[in-house]
């Protein structure tokens, strides 16, 4: 399949997303409005991971700023929710410029390292700081929408879905998104022809981390209640997992990976909470054996 | 109460020094940072929790087989999971972190939330200087660590296994002229790696019990060492992990218990800004 009709059938897929409210009910709404937070996540967190070769651990963390801060500004003092996710999505981009500054100019293990110890300190902090955050019982905060109706946030979600999209096409087919390749490929390379190589890697993790905490401040309204599990390591797992399975380094592979392992863990729930489990063992097994992921299989497979 | 405070920090130092050892061996090798190595720290828990507690195996016995087996597992690992990646650090790094996250979800499944704890070696607490009492359990702890340490540095320093390990963290491809195997020497030493964050587990859970998820902050604290020690430098492995239990129970008892693990993370920032290579690190890390 080539570039314009994985374009044509992301955009059908977007329009069928769109009139989905005419047809599933209630329950199916939330389970496409969930995967879309996880194509935001996925794609933006694929930018970083399969673009420039730099594994973030803190993406989920990133999520958890944009939803926190969002929430405690409305909460605490009022300010409306869309002003609000605008303020949570910039913190987190400020967390990621800083982490990147401080980590990449070290290389890629220093960013994976320190990356995870600020996921499990953000954590820390939102359990410790009851009083702001309310811990682990959870901050109540108001929708987006005044009157609460799944069709307006699946909306939502899919425009900012589009946004995040948009924004990681650009980047990749800019003249940036060549020297993102070109520092993957060889770094010393890259460098020796002029490429700015730790000012590259810190620009893809800033706008990765912001539009994580974008991704985070809608999810956090949308769902009403802000818990510590939104910047929990199983959930920077589940993002993970998805675009390995879904195909990593790939534009649709996290679209994919979002919306199989969404709609999976569904049906697993049926028998208990077992999805990271056995996302963990298929994610192991993929990246094991098939680094690619679906879309790289198929793309094997269509080629042969 | 200060001389108590340190003793608990020396304790937790060598812990968590022992623990680095594994993490920075690993690396200097084979410049792969293992993710699930909290998860073998808590898997050889486990298992002496299970030889000592449901078989009733000696303690001694107990552990001695719950490292074997972690050294064994860590050698399969590094088999099939990260051989295959060699070349790609990204992908080793995905693949221990998925790892680290499978392990933690199968010991929930089949251990359970609770507390698992294996009996302790000795009972008792003694008189330390006169100064306050201590219990033996963390006392033969501390001695314990201190001995394996010793063993690690005289392995490294004096044997002809430990001048290849030397030789491979320098200039991998020039040992590999020189005939060195270096397929199975990161098979070894990445099992040696696993062992001796399973030696850390033996001996740290009689004190700490072990659950699904307590392997996640001593990894941390281990990660924060092997930065702050240096990429690699075993040295700093020692004088990193003394540092930081120090400081890490210090700052519990004066500043706040909440917040003991940030206190690893305000070091790790600092270092970066100030050290980024380390105290003992070489500069072109």
């Amino acid at each position: 399949m080539n570039e314009r009709n994985q374009l044509a059938a992301l955009a059908v897929f977007g329009l069928l997303c769109a009139i989905s409210p005419v047809f599933l009910d209630d329950y199916k709404l939330h389970i496409v409005i969930v995967s879309l937070f996880y194509v935001m996540m996925a794609s933006s967190w694929n930018l970083v991971a399969g673009y420039t070769g730099q594994v973030s651990f803190a993406h989920a963390a990133f999520a958890g700023i944009g939803a926190y801060v969002s929430g405690i500004l409305a909460v605490k003092m009022g300010i409306h929710p869309w002003i609000g996710v605008l303020c949570g999505t910039a913190a987190a981009g400020i967390f990621g410029l800083l982490l990147g500054v401080l980590c990449l100019k070290m290389g890629g293990i220093y960013l994976s390292l320190t990356t995870l110890g600020f996921s499990e300190i953000l954590h820390i902090v939102i359990t410790n700081e009851y009083e702001v955050t309310r811990g682990t019982m959870g901050l109540q905060v108001p929708g987006l929408l005044e009157v609460y109706s799944k069709a307006g946030y699946l909306w939502i979600m899919l425009a900012a879905a589009a946004v995040v999209l948009v924004v990681v096409y650009r980047m990749i087919h800019s003249r940036i998104g060549l020297n993102f390749r070109a520092v993957q490929n060889d770094e010393t390379a890259a460098a020796s022809l002029g490429v700015d190589v730790v000012h590259i890697r810190v620009l893809a993790f800033t706008i990765s981390s912001l539009l994580a905490g974008l991704a985070g401040g809608l999810f956090g309204h949308y769902l009403l209640l802000i818990t510590p599990q939104i910047p929990s390591l199983d959930q920077q797992f589940l993002v993970l997992s998805m675009t390995v399975i879904g195909g990593m380094g790939s534009f649709l592979g996290p679209v994919i990976g979002s919306f199989v392992l969404k709609i999976l863990s569904e049906y697993i729930r049926a028998y208990g909470e077992y999805h990271v489990l056995a996302f963990g063992i298929v994610a192991l097994i993929m990246a094991r054996f098939a680094p690619q992921g679906i879309v790289g299989a198929f793309r094997k497979r269509t080629s042969e | 109460m200060l001389p108590l405070t340190i003793m608990n920090g020396l304790v937790m130092g060598v812990i968590y020094a022992l623990a680095a050892l594994g993490v920075s061996l690993v690396v200097g090798i084979m410049n792969v940072v293992n993710f699930a190595h909290g998860e073998l720290y808590i898997l050889a828990g486990y298992f002496s929790f299970l030889f000592a507690d449901t078989l009733g195996l000696h303690p001694f016995v107990a552990i001695l087989f719950s490292v074997s087996l972690v050294f064994l597992i860590g050698v399969a690992i590094e088999a099939t999971l990260i051989r295959p990646t060699y070349g790609n650090d990204m992908y080793s790094l995905i693949l221990t972190f998925i790892l680290s996250i499978v392990l933690q979800n199968a010991y929930l499944l089949i251990f359970g939330p609770y507390p698992r704890k294996p009996p302790q070696w000795i009972a008792g607490a003694s008189n330390v200087f006169g100064l306050f009492f201590y219990g033996n359990q963390r006392l033969i702890a501390l001695v314990t660590g201190m001995l394996i340490i010793a063993a690690v540095f005289l392995l490294v320093h004096r044997t002809w296994f430990g001048l290849i390990i030397r030789a491979a963290s320098q200039d991998r491809e020039m040992a590999q002229w020189n005939g060195v195997n270096t397929t199975r020497l990161n098979m070894i030493s990445f099992g040696l790696g696993c062992a001796l964050a399973g030696a850390a587990g033996v001996i740290l859970s009689p004190v700490f019990p072990v659950t699904p998820t307590s392997g996640v902050p001593v990894a941390l604290t281990a990660f924060v060492v092997v930065v702050l020690g240096g990429m690699g430098s075993l040295k700093g492995c020692v004088v990193g992990g003394l540092l930081l239990g120090l400081v890490e129970n210090i700052g519990a008892a004066y500043v706040s218990t909440g917040y003991k693990n940030v206190f690893g993370f305000i070091i790790l920032i600092l270092v970066l800004l100030f050290r980024p290579a380390g105290l003992f690190g070489r500069k072109e890390a």
